[in-house]
């Protein structure tokens, strides 16, 4: 009986060794702008990164947030409808532009 | 032929590109601002945190007094919102597939016995290191100094595993993917291409970083090691290597991660390079380490400078100390090279003799003889990639 024990425990140890590295990842709040234009920012850009993302890209003209949304929609595939495009990229502009359209 | 038109092109419009905006929008220097966030990542002490998911941490500067950079300090940039944060090690594989004869599916235990196992010591640094320093600003995260360090990593030649192979007749790419992978269907995972003959006897999959585990956040359990190359190559949580005759088109080579294919690798907002390339080897490159911005320095003591220098493994030859604005420059002290590939320590030992601002350059050279240019002479590209600007701290002597 204690040699069953003693097997069953090496067994389990074992098996517990395979799981070296359960990891949690912290999640981190970025104050961002919020207005009426915010929920369409949210819902089409954080499937795939957080705000910080979108904070550290600096100052930016409009023309580049709307190239950033289209190749999010583009290339990353986010499902970003046309209207949401103008309302997102307007969004980033007022918030994160460098006042330069172009 | 091709190259030679574009070429011809690039003369042509080099004339036509100084227009206001680029005769005073002059490259600074990287942001050197950035405080590290009260949140520290698994393994990680807290560093400078620019998002949360993907995690992208930066080392800050006052790490870079050292040839090695520990591990709870090392920079951290990931693509794409999905990392598996559970391994189950005893099924973890990587796979060599395609164009071979003999397909592999080796375990952790196989890969740590059955092959020669061999270490190397180098930088790993992300091609837009520094990228906040190009004026205009460029697209991407805007990086302060800090995204790269060096270390010591412990694996196996990739050559090794590819002999293994058996690669077929005419194999000369590899398609290489890690876990690195995306949220939404269709989307593309981080992976990358690389040429056979690129593969050198340094290019090793490594397991071990500075004699631990590799931590999580830098590929565990298994990273690739391309010493000389910027790490958008270092494929971490590898997994799958293809081998092909012919190169496919990815987004990550093809799209992101490129320069402007002509002599001074530079362009205009307005007029981009139509051809580019890959960033591919790293340029020379110094930083100062100690002292910083924050340091407290009396007038009439004696202060050690320390900073780390690199390139692509030539070599560095001399680093260059300047407390005058880059008008004279005095010789450091260079420690010993613990690789080809490494961060090369150097020390410079002065006493500041008056009270007030006092800023020191730190310039590279290395032993083919490029050294850094002033930071205002670096030349813009859309992507803010390979700054490598002589490095300027300003301290407050008191």
């Amino acid at each position: 009986m204690k040699k069953l024990l003693l097997i069953a425990f090496l067994m389990i140890s074992i098996l517990e060794a395979g799981y070296k590295k359960d990891v949690k990842l912290p999640s981190i709040t970025f104050p961002i702008a919020v207005d009426k234009d915010f929920g369409a920012m949210q819902r089409n850009c954080q499937w795939c990164h957080s705000y910080g993302y979108i904070l550290n890209q600096g100052k930016q003209s409009k023309e580049f947030w709307n190239k950033i949304v289209v190749r999010m929609r583009d290339v990353y595939k986010a499902p970003i409808s046309k209207e949401d495009e103008k309302t997102t990229t307007e969004y980033l502009y007022r918030y994160y532009g460098n006042k330069k359209l172009k | 032929m091709q190259r030679r038109d574009f070429f011809r092109v690039s003369l042509a419009t080099a004339a036509l590109i100084l227009t206001p905006t680029q005769i005073f929008a002059l490259t600074g220097q990287p942001t050197n601002s950035r405080k590290v966030s009260e949140v520290s990542f698994p393994q990680k002490k807290p560093l400078i945190t620019y998002s949360d998911r993907p995690p992208l941490l930066e080392t800050p500067r006052g790490a870079f007094t050292k040839a090695i950079t520990d591990n709870n300090e090392f920079f951290v940039r990931w693509h794409s919102p999905k990392i598996p944060t559970q391994h189950y090690l005893s099924v973890y594989r990587l796979s060599i597939h395609g164009d071979v004869n003999n397909p592999l599916s080796i375990s952790m235990e196989s890969l740590k016995n059955d092959y020669e196992q061999v270490e190397i010591t180098t930088v790993l640094q992300c091609g837009g290191n520094s990228r906040s320093a190009f004026k205009p600003q460029t697209s991407g995260i805007q990086w302060g100094s800090g995204a790269m360090g060096c270390a010591k990593f412990k694996g196996v030649r990739l050559k090794d595993i590819l002999k293994k192979a058996d690669l077929k007749d005419g194999a000369s790419w590899l398609g290489l993917n890690g876990s690195d992978s995306s949220i939404l269907p269709s989307a593309p995972s981080f992976s990358r291409e690389l040429e056979i003959h690129e593969v050198s006897d340094d290019v090793i999959v490594a397991y071990e970083m500075n004699g631990e585990e590799l931590p999580f956040l830098n590929g565990y359990p298994l990273r690739l090691i391309i010493p000389g190359m910027y790490s958008d190559s270092w494929v971490k949580m590898l997994t799958q290597i293809t081998v092909s005759k012919e190169y496919k088109e990815i987004f990550f080579m093809d799209t992101a991660y490129r320069i402007p294919d002509n002599e001074c690798e530079c362009e205009t907002p307005d007029t981009l390079a139509v051809k580019t390339k890959p960033i591919t080897t790293m340029n020379v490159k110094s930083l100062i380490g100690y002292p910083t911005s924050y340091s407290k320095i009396d007038v009439m003591s004696n202060v050690l400078l320390k900073g780390v220098a690199f390139d692509s493994g030539s070599g560095i030859k001399e680093v260059l100390i300047s407390l005058d604005n880059g008008k004279t420059w005095n010789n450091a002290e260079l420690e010993d090279e613990l690789s080809l590939y490494a961060f090369r320590v150097f020390k410079y030992a002065f006493k500041p003799m008056s009270k007030g601002k006092l800023t020191i350059m730190a310039k590279a050279v290395n032993r083919l003889g490029e050294e850094q240019p002033f930071s205002s002479d670096i030349q813009w590209n859309h992507g803010g990639y390979k700054y490598n600007g002589i490095d300027s701290v300003t301290i407050k002597v008191g």
